[in-house]
């Protein structure tokens, strides 16, 4: 009763301000429905990826756009304006360095992401369209990371691109149309560095922005899906809100990738190779590390020859792919439980042992070319 | 049928109060517990468990199956333990209810009933996001800076002859070319010019006011001193004003010429001072000498523009 006897505390200008937004926008309503999300089950760390990756993203942005701030898309100052922000700028070595990591921590988080949409059966319905949102989200990621590449204009840069549009190029129909589109030409040249600058700071981030925004409404529209075990009882007794407890998950995990990040653009900043030359050199062309199970795969006898060439390069990740995208209307038994999946489980298994094995006989080839 | 809110409850004997809520399951999304308002006493809202509605006698009335005794031993509702449909966010559960008017309820998660840690959550995020953002400040600030402050560049250019100059007291233009280095890219030539004034005494003494002029370097080091007595004045072809190129002109009411500049109309006169229009300060003098074959040498020196004091940026 004491309480009531107080003044009542005069709202300070901030809330003042705070209540002014309210009332025309309803600020407080938003921040309500955005915060209090009941999450079936509870919060879980392995729920955090999605909000990661948004959290990588974010960062990718600024730090992209600082970059643009001395970078110049053009075959004559490309690497030598690289090299200025590497070593002449400061801390422009470990912005680029945190861009850099940040791509490869983007594409690790997008597998975690995926892997565990996939392994708790939440890709079922009603969630379908957020798991194909989802791989569209999935194709921008990689499409970054292969334009991003040529960005540089050295040699790691232009190889990687050469060969990656040689593999496009082998699409039935449309192949040469796409690598001529992509080349700006029938070499790579500088139409082929703005065309790839344009789509990496332009088309792919709008792309990005848009169907991220769609995929977190379809997200909030269906619900959180929850554990893939337990009777509808115990999940309600387990449920709580998007705040404040999976929020603390996600920024703990997003602390601790930032972390990683800092320390990877530390241990092993960026170093240019030679400028790009239509002339390898000693350089022996690799993509970067998530392209090289796809690199590798080629290497084999039986995707040799032209037929070989389109199986290994288009068909199966093409295949691969279509069959991720139809996955939730074959797959539409209510099963979620992956211990009662035998099917998906032995899939998933397999798949990221394949990614694996031919990732690292990838690496260990590298020892024979030396 | 359905009970309006505001539709009156009756027990098996006699009418308990109103209807003032509902609950909904956030799971099932149905309505588990009407809110029933007491009539008497101080308007207690008790929590009434669906199943005890026994019939639905119209929009405005609904009759429950105990009696008015029992009414008493539902749980007080706990307004604290419920949140709105306003402030929490259930898929589709919109779809399911069409109540009107009021507040329509749905029970807090367990979990988040009296939270004690709340506010410790929510410092501890604002506190990494903060740790996260914070070490990015001071190198992001550094990195745009790089290009921002470079240093005077002193040398020397010549920029042609004083035997063009044929007559005293007016502005006559000299262009010349130098190269100029810009971060990563290869070193350029720019075209840039300044005027020179072949100056009478009185006109030298208007400039100098009869001293010498001294210039110095980045760290406070003489550079050149150009003399009171010297006949020849070099002015910066950057108008002090906002930074334009103005020129030397005659017009109705300067038959003899003066220095216009064409963007806000500043004028000056053979000596450079302010003759009319916005301009904060005379033209700016440059370190200037004439050797003995005649050939002007400037320092390419440029002062901000728009304000009374000479502030040097290049």
């Amino acid at each position: 009763m004491q309480k009531e006897t107080q003044p009542v505390n005069q709202p300070n200008p901030f809330e003042k301000v705070i209540e002014f937004v309210d009332e025309r926008v309803g600020l407080k309503t938003i921040q309500a429905k955005m915060m209090n999300e009941p999450i079936p089950g509870g919060s879980r760390w392995a729920y955090a990826f999605g909000s990661i990756l948004l959290f990588i993203f974010i960062l990718q942005v600024v730090t992209g756009i600082l970059l643009m701030f001395y970078y110049v898309p053009s075959t004559d100052h490309a690497y030598d304006s690289t090299q200025y922000i590497i070593h002449e700028v400061d801390y422009g070595w470990f912005l680029l360095s945190y861009h850099f990591w940040g791509s490869s921590a983007m594409v690790v988080m997008v597998f975690a992401h995926m892997s565990q949409v996939f392994l708790w059966g939440a890709y079922k319905k009603p969630r379908e369209l957020i798991w194909l949102v989802g791989l569209a989200l999935f194709g921008i990621v990689m499409g970054f990371g292969f334009t991003g590449y040529l960005l540089p204009w050295d040699q790691r840069a232009y190889w990687a691109t050469v060969v990656g549009v040689e593999i496009m190029d082998k699409t039935p129909i449309v192949g040469d149309f796409i690598a001529r589109f992509l080349k700006g030409g029938p070499t790579p040249g500088q139409m082929t560095l703005s065309r790839f600058f344009v789509i990496h700071v332009m088309v792919l981030p709008a792309a990005l922005m848009g169907l991220a925004g769609l995929h977190i409404f379809l997200f909030r529209k269906a619900g959180p899906a929850g554990p893939f075990r337990g009777t509808p009882e115990e999940l309600k007794a387990k449920t709580d809100y998007f705040f404040p407890r999976q929020i603390w998950k996600d920024i703990v995990g997003m602390a601790t990738v930032f972390l990683i990040i800092c320390s990877l653009a530390f241990i092993e900043p960026v170093v240019l190779l030679e400028q790009a030359t239509p002339d390898p050199g000693d350089y022996h062309p690799e993509p970067e590390w998530y392209f090289l199970f796809l690199f590798q795969l080629l290497r084999l006898k039986i995707f040799g020859g032209e037929f070989g060439q389109f199986m290994g390069a288009m068909a199966i990740p093409g295949a691969f792919m279509a069959f991720l995208a139809v996955l939730p209307f074959i797959d539409t038994k209510p099963e979620r439980n992956i211990f009662k999946r035998p099917v998906a489980l032995i899939g998933w298994i397999f798949i990221m042992v394949f990614i694996l094995v031919f990732t690292w006989s990838a690496i260990i080839n590298r020892e024979f070319l030396d | 049928m359905q009970p309006k809110l505001t539709a009156k409850a009756r027990c098996t004997d006699k009418e308990v109060g109103k209807i003032s809520k509902v609950i909904v399951d956030p799971l099932s999304h149905e309505i588990s517990h009407v809110v029933v308002r007491e009539l008497n006493g101080q308007g207690v809202d008790r929590q009434v468990p669906i199943e005890q509605i026994q019939t639905v006698v119209s929009e405005e009335e609904i009759v429950l199956r105990c009696p008015s005794e029992e009414f008493d031993r539902f749980p007080q509702l706990e307004r604290d333990q419920y949140v709105t449909i306003h402030d929490v966010e259930i898929a589709h559960l919109e779809d399911h209810l069409h109540v009107e008017p009021g507040e329509v309820l749905v029970p807090l998660p367990r979990l988040e009933q009296g939270v004690p840690r709340r506010a410790f959550f929510n410092n501890m995020t604002h506190a990494i996001g903060t740790l996260i953002a914070l070490p990015l400040a001071f190198p992001v600030l550094k990195f745009l800076m790089k290009p921002m402050y470079k240093p005077f560049d002193n040398a020397w250019f010549s920029v042609g002859n004083i035997k063009k100059i044929k007559k005293e007291n007016i502005g006559f233009q000299f262009k010349f070319r130098r190269g100029f280095k810009e971060a990563f890219m290869p070193e350029q030539q720019i075209e840039k010019n300044i005027w020179v004034v072949k100056a009478t005494p009185e006109v030298q003494k208007a400039v100098t006011g009869g001293k010498d002029a001294k210039f110095f370097g980045n760290k406070g080091d003489l550079l050149h001193v150009n003399k009171a007595n010297s006949p020849y004045i070099g002015f910066s072809g950057k108008c002090p004003h906002l930074g334009c190129g103005y020129k030397w002109r005659r017009t109705k009411n300067f038959p003899d010429g003066v220095f216009l500049c064409p963007c806000h109309l500043s004028l000056y006169d053979e000596a450079g001072k302010v003759i009319d229009g916005p301009a904060p300060r005379a033209l700016d003098v440059l370190p200037m000498q004439v050797d003995d074959a005649g050939e002007i040498k400037i320092i390419d020196v440029e002062y901000k523009a728009g304000i009374k004091k000479q502030i040097r940026l290049l």
